[in-house]
């Protein structure tokens, strides 16, 4: 304060001896104190600079002060780097993927015959048998890979080692720098559509999947090279909407056809809320359209033309604790084609369309490390039409199978899981009376999980 | 004249946005989130992912959190591994490139910290064990001095108009925070003796010299065997602590079991600020925490 009123009296008394000498020159006398008043100003700006400059640095003493004061000053934040030490390739250890190992193996055993088994198709749908084994079996050992790539990129890979050999089943980079709650996904991946078609086989609540994914995407679901765009906006409620152009390379909705390039494309929209502290629901349409070369419709049959899948989904969760939990899930499907079937036996060209679809219904409950779920499949609820040369073509019960299902996780990373599935998808008059036991361990990494 | 007018208005408008913009912090743990508020008070909004009532190592990355972290400028959490299981989905899933490694909005508090029980050889034969350290250090009063220190940094990097605000509620904190520990040290747990579930408190032993003789839970993340209820009996019997420690998340039956056969006493302390009452910041949490074990 004295130092800005001693200032201040200097600057009038300068002013004052100005405003004088200007009275001799009243010709320009406007000008000059117009000159005058802006110079005041930046002076008076520069008081008030200096004055806040003294302000910090007594405000910088007063911390220092304080901190000697106290017996123990806080030390300096210091950033520890996590980096393995040395050794004879340096530190590149640090930037090794994290690595985890998923082990999905299972017995088996049914009611059914070798033969059966293997021509247990869904006629009318896939004419692809089971491909279980009586006895043990592997699923897979998933070698899982991932890592930031640079600052843009985030890589994962999915390599089943399986009895057939070494597989590529997904290998793709994601953006994590894109503007507006964009994100890409670039290489090969399973497809948004739906609630389990994203999900790995050891994360399903049961061993094997629903019927209408069988029917409808096969074993591997879709699982496609393309790319993939997703937009989380900034709304109230989580709200993701996403669109994919992919090679279109699924044997069962697309057939492998190289040379159409991209031919199959998809768009989903995921939406999902709290309800209550433990509630969440999750829900969604999802639509697929391609063109379609295939020969997984019936023996000796090649079909040729266009295909669209629809797909809605459901869920609610409800987890009060990790030790407790409900599960209601939900998925409809509904699958159209027009085209030509050509039997390929005696080269006769047929008309086909069908408009078939499909749902199931599935409900866990875990209590501890335990877990009870049942699931119920049905096939063609609503729609069943199947036109050959524009006749309906009836193919007998519509399919269906209950399954029942109780496991126990030792840990998070083990999960031994015994199902009873009565499956009757065959359409005649024979039951699928399958029991499995499953055991999945995964080491190494510890992937986070999705919801 | 125009334009001087528009430009005025301009930059009224352009500071008065500036002073009700708050910065959005997403803080995975409740403690987290009042401390950011001790140091950031009204110019920061904060959302907490992890409910008191949740055992932070086990969080599902459900869509509601997702979308809370798309909105962050700035996402802190524990660190050490502790939030592993979810907090990398979420990052990615949210599609926000404030918050994604590397950046200054990605805020792991465990970088200013110094790890205690770091194994030197681990693997899961062992239970879920965090090989980087404990990563409960919010029970350590010097762990979190740094912590709020590292916050006040971050927050002036983002937010530099607000330096001597933050600056100024950082030494607010950190007075109150040399007054508190003198007091709590005047309680003298040294010498104590507990029994916990779960390898929560060994920072709080180490800093205040009382001592863990045994955990219920014998591998963490695995509810105990038969075989180690009994050997943490034995340790009860040879070694007689004060009471078994417990929080709000840990699984009743094994505690129920052990006390009753050792005829200990079990105290309910809590894990996190606001998970039992009287917990509404870090410093009544810390208080509580102090109080019951000094009558336990």
């Amino acid at each position: 304060m004295k130092l800005t009123s001693f200032t201040q009296q200097t600057f009038y008394l300068l002013i004052l001896s100005m405003l004088v000498s200007a009275q001799s020159f009243p010709q320009d006398i406007n000008e000059r104190i117009k000159t005058l008043e802006e110079k005041l100003k930046i002076q008076q700006e520069i008081i008030q600079k200096q004055q806040t400059i003294i302000q910090q640095l007594q405000e910088e003493l007063q911390q220092i002060k304080a901190q000697t004061v106290s017996e123990k000053p806080p030390a300096q934040p210091e950033e520890k780097p996590v980096y393995a030490s040395g050794g004879l390739f340096g530190a590149a250890s640090a930037y090794n993927p994290n690595i985890s190992l998923i082990l999905d193996t299972f017995g088996y055993s049914t009611n059914l015959k070798e033969d059966e088994l293997e021509n247990w198709n869904i006629p009318g749908f896939i004419k692809e048998g089971l491909h279980h084994q009586k006895g043990m079996n592997i699923h897979a050992a998933e070698l899982y890979l991932f890592a930031p790539v640079d600052p843009f990129f985030n890589l994962y890979a999915t390599i089943p080692v399986t009895q057939e050999g070494v597989e590529l089943e997904e290998a793709y980079l994601v953006t994590t720098t894109l503007p507006a709650g964009l994100q890409a996904k670039i290489g090969k991946f399973k497809s948004g559509f739906g609630r389990l078609n994203s999900q790995h086989a050891h994360v399903w609540n049961f061993v094997d999947q629903p019927l209408v994914y069988r029917a409808f995407t096969g074993r591997e679901g879709i699982n496609e090279k393309g790319i993939q765009l997703t937009w989380l906006p900034k709304f109230p409620i989580y709200t993701q909407f996403g669109i994919e152009a992919l090679q279109g390379e699924n044997e069962i909705l697309f057939g492998n056809d190289g040379s159409k390039g991209l031919h199959a494309f998809g768009t989903f929209a995921k939406m999902s809320f709290d309800i209550g502290s433990y509630g969440t629901i999750l829900f969604g349409p999802s639509l697929m359209i391609g063109d379609t070369k295939t020969d997984s419709i019936e023996q000796d049959h090649i079909f040729i033309g266009d295909t669209k899948l629809f797909g809605f989904e459901f869920t609610y969760k409800w987890k009060p604790s990790r030790w407790k939990s409900f599960l209601l899930q939900s998925e409809y499907l509904l699958r159209s084609q027009k085209g030509k079937l050509e039997d390929t036996a005696t080269s006769t060209l047929h008309t086909l369309k069908r408009s078939q679809d499909g749902l199931y219904l599935q409900t866990i409950y875990q209590t501890g490390r335990w877990g009870f779920g049942a699931r119920y499949d049905l096939l063609e609820p609503f729609k069943d039409t199947f036109k050959l040369d524009g006749v309906q073509t009836s193919f007998g019960d519509k399919p269906w199978r209950a399954s029942a299902m109780v496991e126990f996780n030792p840990s998070e990373f083990s999960k031994i899981r015994l199902q009873y599935n009565y499956d009757r998808s065959s359409r005649a008059n024979i039951t699928n009376n399958e029991v499995f036991l499953q055991f999945i361990g995964g080491v190494g990494a510890h992937a986070a999980h999705t919801f | 004249m125009r334009k001087k007018l528009l430009k005025l208005v301009f930059c009224l408008t352009a500071f008065t946005v500036n002073l009700f913009a708050q910065i959005n912090v997403v803080a995975t743990l409740p403690w987290i989130g009042d401390i950011a508020k001790q140091i950031g008070k009204e110019k920061l909004s904060i959302t907490v992912l992890v409910k008191t009532s949740q055992d932070p190592h086990y969080v599902e990355a459900k869509p509601s959190l997702i979308i809370a972290a798309r909105k962050a400028d700035i996402l802190m959490y524990n660190g050490l591994d502790l939030e592993i299981g979810y907090l990398p989905v979420i990052i990615e899933s949210s599609k926000n490139p404030n918050i994604q490694p590397g950046r200054p909005g990605n805020f792991d508090c465990s970088k200013f910290v110094s790890p205690i029980e770091k194994p030197t050889s681990v693997d899961r034969s062992m239970g879920d064990i965090h090989p980087l350290g404990n990563p409960h250090y919010h029970f350590s009063p010097l762990n979190v001095l740094k912590v709020a220190q590292g916050m006040t940094e971050t927050l002036v990097k983002i937010d530099p108009q607000n330096e001597n605000y933050y600056r100024k509620n950082y030494q607010e904190f950190y007075k109150k925070l040399q007054e508190k520990i003198s007091e709590w040290k005047s309680k003298n747990l040294s010498g104590k003796k507990f029994v916990a579930y779960h390898t929560l408190f060994s920072y709080l032993a180490n800093d205040f010299g009382f001592q863990i003789v045994g955990c219920i839970e014998a591998k963490p993340g695995i509810p105990p065997s038969s075989g180690e209820i009994k050997k943490i009996i034995d340790t009860i019997n040879n070694t007689k602590p004060d009471a078994i420690l417990v929080n709000v998340y840990s699984p009743k039956k094994p505690v129920e079991f052990v006390a009753g056969k050792t005829g200990l006493k079990t105290i309910l302390v809590p894990h996190d600020v606001g998970s039992l009452p009287q917990t509404q910041d870090w410093f009544s949490f810390m208080d509580k925490v102090i109080t019951l074990l000094s009558e336990g």
